[in-house]
């Protein structure tokens, strides 16, 4: 595919100065008011405070640009290759296996029983398909290497990490939408449109720690020296945060009498254990059982467990965003 | 756009990539540098974009510090890596979109004109990237270097990977831009014909350090076996001659033989 506005300017000759770019002929003009050799001369001297503000918005349009640009190319690229297909195809299948055979004998009835089944696939579902789709993101690109072309590029790498998280979360918000979308299209055609409420919770939750596994996925993306490394390491953290930490807790909690402060950091200390309680505490169960059980009670509020995945979320790519800067080529 | 490096070392664990290296590219020129493979070639190139920072010492672009404000820089060099590579499902089309997006160039067919300048169709370029061969890689990177028509191109081993004819073009650009445009153009090669043809001053590395540096017809000129043998040296085989002798006498006899060889091999 080409890109048609290059190409109907030049078949038409077309040489428009300012482009169909809105931020182009600021950055062009900034090029040639800067003399060879002397650009910070030139700056000090022209330094007026209206000057310093222009210059601080024109850097700031060009890093949003240029995150823009690094998220729709991720996005194309991660569609294109049919992760998006995939996902949702995933989401789709499994979301109906459950529907069909959903019910707990301890759970609630009706559409809460259905969406703490869903809570507890997603659990285990979707930081796999955020751990498979981020593993490669910054390894994965330098292996091709396309990283050193970018990064030859008047852009921050930080700029480039941040583009390529939101150009992925894109990707994989998308098919969870589109993915549980058709599970919930089932619960509201069974149950009503009451049932909606719940199953929003549930899809916003599943769509925070999908985000916050892919931030998790990107930091080990950005660290791991090679594709095999990121995998082996996205593979642990998939089996630490979802099978393991939640066993730990469990014995943790079983075996010692901790305060509500040990008992929520235990929470907040996995973003799988915070999206459990946030949507089980919301339908008034605790069918997911387990830790999620043991927590019922513990007055964990639903805020509180937002800003933890939110949190999530924004840690790891913020530290994926200063350590990619010490990233050799 | 005038390039200085000065007294730079860059250490890698235990391997000293560059070990006090200074170098001056003036402005507007066309220079080669020339050296054996783990000279530091590629590692300089690395310090010129700011890829990587100098342990000690400077560089700079245009008077610009690259460690303190790389990009800057970035906004008037284009670099060309050794081992360029672009995502399998974008086409050689978006690529340059890619690239005039982030720079923030405008919309004024240039795409289309850096296209048509290395050689690749319409149709080539209209291709996923997954289907290229090496060659048109390379000519696919060389295309995203002069989008911006930069002030200073930096070119690591522009050359290697091209069939004789992508070399002939990628010779005919840089004898274009050496032309028509004030751009300096650095750019390294095994080839020691390549650096006679195209540049004006070269630069001979070897262990991290510049050991000769100069215009071209001085390096050549300093040819310590011109005469040697009684025949009189003629035309661009003197040339080639007399640069492959400074280079041999800069780098020493066994390090030059590697050289030499690669410039038998791939000289066109």
């Amino acid at each position: 595919m080409s890109d048609p506005s290059e190409r109907s300017g030049k078949e038409a000759g077309n040489t428009r100065p300012d482009g169909g770019h809105p931020d182009a002929a600021a950055a062009v003009g900034t090029l040639d008011r800067e003399p060879d050799g002397g650009p910070a001369e030139s700056t000090a001297t022209a330094a007026t405070a209206d000057a310093v503000e222009t210059e601080t918005n024109d850097g700031a349009r060009d890093a949003l640009r240029q995150v823009f640009v690094v998220a729709v190319t991720e996005y194309r690229l991660a569609v294109r290759s049919r992760w998006a297909l995939a996902l949702t195809g995933l989401f789709v299948v499994f979301g109906g296996v459950m529907l069909t055979f959903s019910g707990s004998a301890v759970g609630p009835g009706g559409a809460e029983r259905v969406v703490a089944s869903l809570t507890s696939l997603a659990a285990y579902l979707v930081p796999l398909a955020a751990l498979a789709l981020g593993y490669d993101a910054i390894v994965g690109r330098e292996d091709e290497g396309w990283l050193a072309v970018v990064f030859s590029l008047p852009v921050r790498r930080s700029e480039v990490v941040v583009g390529t998280y939101l150009g992925r979360l894109a990707v994989l918000a998308g098919a969870t939408l589109l993915g549980f979308g058709f599970s919930g299209a089932l619960i509201v055609r069974e149950f009503g449109v009451g049932s909606l409420s719940a199953f929003l919770g549930f899809l916003g939750g599943t769509v925070a720690v999908g985000a916050a596994f892919l931030g998790v996925a990107l930091l080990l993306s950005t660290v791991a020296r090679e594709k095999t490394h990121a995998l082996g390491a996205a593979l642990l953290a998939w089996v630490w945060f979802v099978l393991v930490h939640d066993l730990l807790a469990l014995g943790v909690v079983a075996a010692f009498e901790l305060p509500d402060a040990a008992l929520s950091a235990l929470v907040y200390a996995n973003p799988v254990s915070a999206f459990r309680v946030l949507v089980l505490s919301g339908l008034g169960t605790t069918a997911g059982g387990g830790f999620t059980a043991v927590l019922a009670g513990s007055g964990l509020s639903a805020g509180s467990l937002s800003l933890a995945l939110v949190a999530w979320c924004l840690v790891p790519v913020a530290v994926a965003g200063v350590l990619v800067r010490r990233r050799r080529l | 756009m005038r390039i200085d490096a000065t007294d730079v070392r860059k250490t890698y664990g235990d391997v000293t990539a560059l070990d006090g290296l200074s170098l001056s590219v003036p402005s507007g020129s066309t220079f080669g540098i020339i050296g054996t493979n783990g000279a530091g070639k590629s590692t300089l190139f690395r310090l010129l974009v700011g890829h990587d920072r100098p342990d000690a010492g400077s560089v700079s672009v245009g008077g610009t510090d690259v460690t303190e404000d790389g990009r800057r820089v970035r906004e008037r060099v284009g670099y060309l890596p050794e081992h360029v590579g672009f995502p399998d499902g974008l086409t050689g089309w978006e690529v340059l979109g890619v690239h005039r997006a982030i720079r923030g160039l405008p919309t004024d067919g240039r795409i289309a004109d850096a296209i048509e300048r290395v050689g690749l169709t319409p149709a080539e370029a209209d291709r996923r990237v997954s289907g290229y061969s090496n060659g048109m890689g390379r000519r696919l990177g060389l295309a995203t270097v002069l989008l911006p028509d930069p002030d200073v191109l930096v070119l690591d081993e522009p050359t290697a990977g091209l069939d004789p004819r992508g070399v002939d073009e990628f010779h005919a650009i840089v004898e274009e831009i050496a032309a028509e445009t004030d751009a300096t153009v650095v750019f390294c090669s095994h080839v020691l014909g390549e650096v006679e043809r195209l540049c004006d001053r070269a630069a001979v590395l070897h262990d991290g350090r510049v050991r000769a540096a100069g215009p071209v017809d001085e390096l050549a000129a300093a040819d310590p076996l011109a005469g040697r043998d009684g025949e009189a040296a003629t035309g661009s085989g003197r040339e080639r001659d007399g640069l492959r002798a400074a280079f041999r006498e800069a780098v020493g006899d066994d390090a030059a033989r590697r050289g030499e060889v690669d410039a038998e091999e791939v000289a066109p």
